[in-house]
């Protein structure tokens, strides 16, 4: 059996090959049950590089219904899905976004100037600290998938299994409650430490500002993240991990040479999203640092509440969404030139 | 990354300890904060734990009239329904952009990611106005279509993972013995892509929950969903209150993941015992 | 063609509205202002009318929760709803005036007995606009600085003192700008109020000149200056927080807040409030009914029993410790002097009537924040 992808170690050993349909056929292991078993094979997103990439080199014997034009048949199955959103929200997003051009005496970019005049720090401050956090969120989540993959001890591994999840489970605004008590110059954290005798009280700090705002993302996205990437990371082919072992690779090496390039379209598609869910969320801005610079989320509700000026607040919403598309693209347009 | 060497192993306790014991700080720190918040009564400078521990907090959310556990009861049922909803979604739109050749695949995928990428606090009066208009506001139905709007996004895209995910080959085996397009896609394809989906299940379950605007502008005032208490409480600084709320959610989402897990178990036991 | 898909749609996923009778009350405002209503007023309409059922909608705390009411009517206006979901909604006093210029309230004050009891000025006017008829006060809230007797022995008594004060004690000082709540845009009114050359009376109840709002620079330059040396909160709850943690010593909070906050634990007992010279603003809490509301003489009864001299003394004055909506020598009548002189412990009656001020009309308060936005940063 051929590997559709350029990337995929193991596909390119036929043995890994052939393997890998046993697994397949055997056993559907998910990332949880992967960890929860301990085994880390498994069929999971993440399993070849071509995620999210892969359409065209399959043979036309597969066309469920012969006699139906592919095309027709894909929008056909895609069409409930894409109508739910272009009528729940791009429609209604439309109502809206046309006010951003509106201007008391006609159409204008109007609401553009003033939104780049009076909050284009912020704009600059909401794409670092969002690409900050995504950069980080991705590093953890390597670590973890790495070692709930590598971790050659089974009970420091589902220690490990056992911790990272939690945050995922706190709702955005909690997280914010949590973390600016917790952060705070006399939250919990530097209490303990003081506590402990690690510092005194003197030297506390307080991380409310865009260190707050970093670490609660960062707190509360990893695991969404890290779930992904396990799952991929779980069902890598393990031959090739144990050949390369046999080799004397490190095992560092091996995260980062073999396994890593194979989840790296799992990897992207989860920072995408915690991207894109980190641009909308409003409450962790409000509740640890609402101050100048502050995200563009705060921006927008303080438009709205303070004026009622939905004209700048969805300038605002169109310059958030653009860049969150952008990444988005890119990320699109690399994967289909990696398959061409 | 601790265990380099399993020989040495216990030295790696070590590092692993402190990394280990690190991580579960800064994890369930600001978790223990939550569960102390929800059982005090007093609690300020330059106190490090509260000074009064007691239920009344718990005592103001249950109370009959707060309709917290009606709010929880609703937030449930609407979590559910939006995960199925979104599911019978997903996986078709999920099979086609991952197999089928689509036009304009990057903006088909783009357009799920919208509602998650739109700071949506304009949105949603407009949304509203269009339930008003065809009497979706106030239902049930009307919160399930505004969640599943923005579960979709992670129902579609992972589904799109899982589905690419799976070797074409395997599907094309099942057909060339004699199977049907779709029996090939229901025995193979499906319980292949199946974590996947049900992974992304989990998300679109948390995203349910977690959902405040959406939920105040088309279910309230006549479907409240607990969100919507955590928001007030949460706003307003009521720590006590909120604590509770999020504790409240914190519970459904568990047992979810361990249902999910279960049943996922259960499935592959199976597998291997036939 | 937009409207056939949405026909089409609604006709697959139709479901039916529970229609219960039963009154809503959509109230903005902290957690305390949704057990105000559960707690105590609405077993007691029930107990007076009954038969009928009240619930309340909580939609978050300060300003946004107010918005969201007016977004709530939006939609239903935009969508021609001939009857509204909402029955009565407690609103801050800066949304009625666009409510009522958009034709959403019943003017319905004179429909009541209560109604003649409140002879407040902001019961005529918000932030300029005529809404005499449309609203009734629920309770009337105050800023104030809270400060921390234990840091701050001898608190600063007007803006130059505190100006003063901060300076002499760097981040001592804090408060939450204007993005974060009202009491830290009240800070900012307070000051340009103290240090902006034109005429505060002129801010407050108009009328609206252009050359008005270019007296602001040099008190926008002293406000940059001195919040460099102040500690900036998150939120109106964020001020409080810090105090709360010994953080900052002292800042400006919502007087109703901050005795909630004490209520619930959350503030040590001995803080104590300040209103400090020339005065800072305060505004009320409203009733009002949308002109299409379902239960309409329900809501009318509800909003009298609320504002009756009884209600506001037991309710608003004795358990939640607000300064009443309506006239306060009808309240005082029903109390006693120590629960009345409760609400004065820190600030006094003469303090509250010399130094509690209205907001500025809207296109000041526009322009104020919009200059703070451009000046401090």
């Amino acid at each position: 059996m051929q590997s559709h992808s350029p990337l995929n170690f193991a596909g390119a050993d036929s043995p890994a090959g052939h393997d890998r349909r046993a697994i397949g056929f055997g056993g559907v292991v998910s990332p949880l049950v992967g960890e929860m078993a301990g085994r880390p094979e498994g069929a999971f997103i993440g399993r070849s590089a071509t995620v999210l990439s892969c359409t065209n080199n399959f043979t036309p014997s597969l066309l469920l219904v012969p006699s139906m034009p592919r095309r027709l048949l894909g929008l056909l199955l895609v069409l409930p899905a894409l109508g739910v959103i272009a009528l729940l929200f791009i429609l209604p997003l439309v109502m809206s976004a046309i006010g951003a051009f509106q201007l008391d005496g006609g159409w204008g970019l109007g609401n553009f100037t003033k939104s780049i005049d009076l909050y284009a720090k912020d704009i600059v401050f909401t794409l670092g600290i969002v690409s900050l956090s995504t950069a980080l969120i991705g590093a953890g989540a390597i670590a973890i998938g790495g070692y709930l993959t590598l971790g050659a001890h089974p009970v420091a591994v589902s220690i490990l299994r056992f911790l990272y999840r939690w945050p995922m489970f706190i709702p955005f605004i909690v997280v914010g409650q949590i973390l600016r008590t917790f952060l705070a110059k006399n939250g919990m954290m530097n209490n303990t430490a003081v506590s402990l005798g690690l510092m005194t009280p003197l030297d506390a700090m307080s991380f409310l500002d865009w260190r707050g705002i970093v670490i609660a993302f960062v707190w509360k996205q990893t695991p969404f993240v890290a779930l992904l990437v396990a799952g991929a990371m779980a069902s890598v082919n393990r031959e090739g991990i144990e050949a390369a072992v046999n080799l004397g690779a490190s095992r560092l090496r091996i995260l980062f040479e073999i396994i890593v390039p194979q989840v790296i379209t799992t990897l992207s598609v989860g920072l995408i999203l915690s991207f894109v869910t980190m641009m909308s969320v409003l409450s962790v801005p409000l509740m640890i640092n609402a101050q100048s610079p502050t995200m563009l989320t705060a921006d927008i509700a303080f438009r709205v509440n303070a004026y009622g000026d939905y004209g700048v607040a969805n300038a605002l919403g169109l310059i958030s969404l653009l860049l969150a598309s952008s990444v988005a693209w890119i990320y699109l347009k690399i994967s289909m030139k990696e398959r061409a | 990354m601790g265990a380099f060497r399993p020989s040495l192993s216990v030295l790696w306790w070590v590092p692993r300890g402190i990394i280990f014991g690190l991580m579960a700080f800064f994890i369930f720190g600001p978790l223990f904060n939550m569960l102390l918040w929800t059982v005090t009564e007093k609690w300020y400078f330059p106190h490090a734990l509260p000074l009064e521990y007691g239920f009344s907090a718990w005592k103001r959310v249950f109370e009959p009239r707060g309709g917290a556990l009606e709010s929880l009861g609703n937030s449930l049922v609407v979590a559910v329904l939006t995960v199925a909803v979104s599911l019978a979604l997903a996986v078709p739109a999920g099979y086609a952009l991952a197999r089928l050749k689509l036009p304009l695949r990057s903006l088909i995928l783009l357009a799920f990611l919208i509602p998650q990428a739109f700071p949506n606090l304009t949105v949603y009066v407009n949304v509203a106005r269009i339930f008003y208009e065809i009497g979706l506001n106030g239902t049930i139905a009307g919160v399930v279509l505004v969640h599943v709007s923005h579960g979709l996004v992670y129902a579609v895209w992972i589904a799109t993972a899982a589905f690419s995910a799976i070797d074409v080959e395997l599907e094309q085996a099942a057909r060339s013995i004699g199977a049907g397009a779709f029996r090939a896609f229901r025995d193979i394809t499906l319980p292949l892509a199946a974590p996947g989906l049900l992974a992304s299940a989990i998300f679109v379950f948390l995203e349910s929950l977690d959902e405040f605007t959406g939920s105040y502008f088309v279910g309230a005032p006549d479907v409240n969903m607990l969100p919507l208490l955590l928001y007030t409480a949460g706003s307003g600084g009521n720590y006590q209150v909120a604590s509770i709320t999020a504790l409240l959610l914190l519970v459904p989402s568990l047992i979810f993941m361990l249902i999910v897990e279960r049943f996922l178990k259960a499935d592959v036991l199976s597998r291997v015992g036939r | 063609m937009k409207k056939l898909s949405y026909a089409a749609f609604a006709t697959v996923f139709a479901a039916l509205p529970l229609h219960a009778e039963e009154l809503t009350v959509v109230t903005a405002g902290d957690q305390n202002m949704v057990d105000y209503i559960n707690q105590y007023l609405a077993p007691l309409f029930e107990k007076t009318y009954p038969g009928n059922t009240v619930r309340a909608v909580g939609t978050g705390a300060g300003d946004a929760g107010s918005q969201k009411i007016v977004e709530r009517f939006d939609a239903q206006a935009g969508a021609k709803a001939e009857k509204w979901d909402t029955d009565v909604a407690v609103v801050h006093e800066k949304f009625v005036g666009p409510m009522v210029t958009k034709n959403y309230l019943d003017k319905y004050r004179g429909d009541i007995d209560t109604g003649k009891l409140v002879t407040r000025d902001n019961a005529k006017m918000a932030l300029g606009t005529n809404v005499e008829g449309y609203v009734m006060p629920m309770f009337n809230s105050q800023t104030a600085v809270a400060y921390n007797p234990a840091l701050v022995a001898n608190p600063p008594k007007t803006y130059a003192e505190i100006a003063e004060w901060a300076k002499a004690h760097p981040k001592q000082f804090g408060y939450n700008g204007i993005k974060g709540g009202a009491s830290g845009v009240s800070f900012v009114m307070g000051w340009i109020y103290a240090f902006g050359e034109g005429d505060a009376k002129v801010l407050m109840n108009g009328p609206f000149k252009e050359e008005e709002t270019k007296k602001w620079d040099a008190a926008f330059k002293s406000l940059a200056a001195f919040t460099t040396n102040a500690t900036l909160t998150p939120g109106n709850a964020g001020t409080l927080d810090l105090l709360s943690r010994g953080e900052i010593a002292m800042g400006p909070v919502w007087v109703d807040m901050f005795y909630s906050w004490k209520a619930d634990g959350r503030l040590p007992p001995d803080m104590k409030l300040v209103l400090p010279a020339p005065g800072m603003p305060g505004q009320p809490m409203h009733y009002v009914i949308p002109q299409n509301a379902a239960h309409k003489d329900l809501a009318e009864k509800f909003v009298a029993l609320a504002t009756s001299p009884k209600v506001q003394a037991e309710g608003i004055v004795k358990r939640f410790n607000w300064y009443p909506g309506i006239d306060a020598s009808h309240v005082k009548a029903e109390l006693d002097a120590t629960t009345w002189n409760k609400l004065f412990v820190d600030i006094s009656p003469e303090d509250l009537a010399t130094k509690g001020k209205p907001f500025p009309i809207a296109p000041y308060n526009t322009a104020i924040l919009e200059a703070y936005e451009k000046s401090v940063k």
